[in-house]
């Protein structure tokens, strides 16, 4: 789409209760308007009236909040800004409820309902007391036709260019009905889905094809984060030249993104071994499924331009852990020790939750400290398992200092450093993984 | 406080570009990655500095001078450059280096909707200033290392204003010959502003390239740029300059701003263009046999090397050329990883002196063993 004003509807009123159908009434019709379904568009009011009852009635009531709709194509999103004061803003905690002594008290559970209803559900501090609540609602799509698909025979020279939508929907299609064990994003079952990702510029698909236009394979990627590109792929659907597709796949994706705003390359689903040596292998991940199987899976990265080097904080009890790390990376650190020294903490602080329940998974991420931080990881996790969510991580970005804090609180709730990202924040993201063996 | 909405008040092509950032300075790196020396091998410096005549210049400026305005537009600098090829001083305007007069160029004759062709694995200068100044660029491929003439002449249309190329090329070394330009150049047939970058211009010894210079009279759309950083060792004092026809240069001028070149640097440009003592021929001798050497020692070693003119050449790696770039780093050495310049896996190699080549040949083979 050309013209954001044509994808974006705003809403502007006050936090009260007697403008709630206005704000769940504007949402449902914008998102019908947007293309979503009955079904999905009043899963989205439903979890609109969720979010407004909750703040007009413990975040923000009577402050001017701010309900943008936006047209993302594949899915909506609503976004909900709101000021909030200090001492309101443990509400926004997605574990408040688990807290509360009555716990029948389904006022508190607004923002848990609503992410019942969702897809996705996000929480950020944009500036100082000025919050941003988004929820996405994806649109249906047909999933990928169960058809055999042909081997592919590659002839003559390739090339490496980005598909039209028929050549999307058939890479899309040709992973998902291949053989490989490298696991994809949920979207990859539903060809039509990638297509309007493409189109809204969430995505970007290149494909090899041979002279007479077969396509050889592909790659997919997107941001991840302002400046890191997670990529899927490459995939080759041809093995017998399968160094030389992957390679020239990789290299295309490499020259498209290395003059954007993109510092590395992050895989989390695997890659061909010959290309692995390209990358670094930043650690593990377990994946969790319901039947309680693992998989562990690698992290790869690149850096796409030189290490400028950088400072990162520390509690002492992860040093060792860093100083190990940055040294098997290579990576130039100025590792600095924080502690403790007596000072008084005061206040709730905020994790926002981003929830992916296709995926079972939870990433929490400290938005503000304050003198509850065991309490709060405590809750997130009672939550978060009373919700059956299984794969569960804490991010700390290593460039605020404040948030070295939660190291010692996070190893003794059982979580382990599992891999750093570097620049995925104001310096490099130390991502821990939940023990799920701990009870 | 209300913060400024910068959504509203800055072009989404700003918002969108992101910031070149610059290494840190050596005392800084050197702390960082825990080494006490370092081989600078990754901008193409000239290891043997300045012609001595303008190492005396800069020796004996005299600090009262810092209170006073230089030349705003390098007056004597333009006379002596315009002596030196028999054109007009007006036909000549010095910047801060020759990134400036790549912008001064750029805004003097692109807006919204126009468009300029450069290659891929350039110099990445021409891209950036057109991209943050939302001007589309048209980025065509190489073909065997070389800028692609003919693809590059079938991706003009009416929104083409101006053409980058580089010879020789920085980083593949590769350049057009005579034959090659003035076809070129032809064939545009004076539609566009045609700009042949030629930083690297006194490194080339091959009979058949060609000096832009000598061909203003006979293509009024042509513009060379020249700088003093490379071959005169100056980089530190920031000054380049380019040439045209002296309508076009007028034109460009009016986007110029004026005294962005200090003094110093002036008159250091002025020495180092009256060098009598054979330093080009010095530093033409160090880097033909830095080239032999590490030329063969990579060969040794399997790796392939793109090299061609100018004063560096490029390495093939087995892996990562960033994580290469770190490791060396902490081996004391400075290299340019490639993927920048879209050439993952390759580094970029400045040919320096002996020293500080056998000093990187003995770090790569520590850490690819």
């Amino acid at each position: 789409m050309s013209n954001d004003q044509d994808r974006i509807v705003t809403l502007q009123l006050n936090a009260q209760m007697s403008f709630l159908p206005i704000a769940v009434q504007c949402v449902e019709t914008v998102a019908k308007a947007f293309g979503l379904g009955r079904e999905e568009s009043l899963k989205l009011g439903l979890a609109t009236e969720e979010i407004f009852s909750y703040l007009s009635g413990k975040v923000c009531r009577g402050q001017i909040l701010d309900i943008r709709c936006v047209n993302c194509i594949s899915y909506v999103r609503v976004e909900f800004r709101f000021p909030v004061s200090v001492l309101d803003m443990g509400a926004l905690n997605i574990a408040a409820a688990v807290s509360c002594e009555n716990e029948d008290d389904m006022a508190q559970m607004g923002l848990v309902l609503a992410s019942r209803s969702v897809n996705r559900l996000y929480i950020s501090e944009e500036r100082k007391n000025h919050i941003c609540l988004k929820i996405e609602k994806d649109k249906h799509y047909p999933p990928v036709q169960e058809i055999t698909v042909a081997p592919v025979a590659v002839k003559g020279a390739l090339t490496v260019g980005t598909p039209d939508a028929d050549g999307i929907k058939l890479y899309v299609t040709r992973v998902a009905r291949g053989s490989s064990h490298m696991p994809r994003p949920h979207y990859f079952q539903y060809p039509g889905q990638v297509v309007d990702m493409v189109a809204a510029g969430d995505c970007q698909v290149l494909t090899a094809t041979d002279s007479r236009g077969e396509c050889a394979g592909g790659v997919l990627f997107h941001f991840l984060k302002a400046s890191i590109i997670e990529v899927f792929g490459p995939h080759v659907f041809d093995p017998a030249r399968e160094e030389e597709i992957a390679g020239m796949l990789l290299d295309a994706c490499i020259a498209g993104t290395v003059r954007t705003k993109a510092i590395g390359l992050l895989n989390l689903t695997g890659m061909p071994s010959f290309l692995q040596s390209q990358f670094e292998h930043l650690g593990l991940m377990k994946n969790y499924s319901h039947d309680g199987e693992a998989v562990d899976r690698s992290a790869f990265y690149r850096l796409l331009h030189e290490d400028p080097g950088c400072r990162v904080f520390t509690d002492l009890v992860l040093k060792d852990y860093l100083q190990r790390e940055y040294k098997r990376l290579f990576l130039a650190r100025e590792i600095r020790e924080v502690c403790d020294q007596g000072e008084t903490h005061t206040g709730a602080s905020i994790f926002s939750a981003d929830l992916y329940r296709e995926r079972s998974v939870a990433i929490l991420n400290p938005l503000w400290p304050g003198a509850d931080l065991d309490a709060n990881v405590n809750n997130h996790l009672r939550f978060l398992k009373e919700e059956g969510i299984i794969n569960i991580f804490f991010t700390l970005d290593l460039g605020v200092s404040w948030q070295a804090s939660l190291m010692t609180v996070l190893m003794n709730n059982h979580f382990q450093p599992a891999l750093i990202i570097p620049f995925a924040g104001q310096a490099d993201l130390l991502i821990f993984q939940y023990d799920r063996t701990e009870p | 406080m209300i913060e400024p909405n910068l959504d509203y008040l800055v072009p989404a092509y700003v918002r969108e570009f992101e910031p070149y950032i610059p290494s840190k300075p050596d005392p800084e790196l050197q702390k960082l990655y825990g080494c006490n020396h370092l081989y600078r091998l990754n901008n193409n410096e000239n290891p043997l500095g300045p012609p001595p005549g303008a190492q005396e210049v800069i020796r004996r400026f005299p600090p009262p001078r810092g209170a006073i305005y230089p030349s705003g537009d390098s007056y004597y600098l333009r006379r002596e450059i315009a002596a030196c090829y028999g054109i007009d001083p007006d036909q000549v305007l010095v910047g801060n280096g020759a990134n400036e007069v790549i912008t001064f160029v750029i805004k003097a004759f692109c807006e919204q909707g126009d468009n300029i062709i450069t290659a891929d694995k350039t110099f990445a200068v021409y891209e950036w200033v057109a991209v943050f100044s939302g001007i589309e660029t048209r980025i065509i491929p190489l073909k065997h290392e070389r800028f692609d003439d003919r693809a590059m002449l079938a991706a003009i249309d009416e929104a083409t204003k101006v053409i980058f190329i580089c010879n020789p090329n920085n980083p593949t070394g590769t350049y057009w010959s005579w034959d090659t330009l003035k076809n070129f150049l032809d064939e545009v047939g004076g539609k566009q502003i045609v700009v042949v970058d030629e930083a690297y211009f006194e490194f080339v010894e091959a009979g058949d390239y060609p000096d832009g210079m000598s061909l203003l009279n006979d293509y009024p759309n042509l513009i060379v740029f020249r700088t003093f950083s490379k071959m005169y060792g100056i980089a530190g004092l920031r000054i380049g300059y380019l040439a045209g026809d002296l309508k076009v240069v007028d034109m460009i001028r009016r986007t110029c701003v004026v005294y962005s070149v200090n003094g110093l640097a002036q008159e250091a440009a002025l020495a180092c263009l009256r060098d009598e003592t054979g330093h080009i021929r010095r530093t033409r001798e160090l880097v033909r046999e830095s080239k032999v050497f590490l030329s063969a020692e990579m060969a040794a070693m399997g790796l392939p090397v793109i090299v061609g003119e100018g004063n560096y050449l490029i390495v093939k790696l087995p892996g990562s050329d960033t994580l290469a770039y770190r490791k060396l780093m902490h081996e004391g050495i400075m290299i340019r990883p490639m993927t920048g310049f879209r050439y993952p896996n390759h580094i970029r190699v400045t040919l320096a002196r002996m020293e500080a080549m056998k000093a990187f040949v003995a770090a790569l083979k520590k850490i690819l063993a």
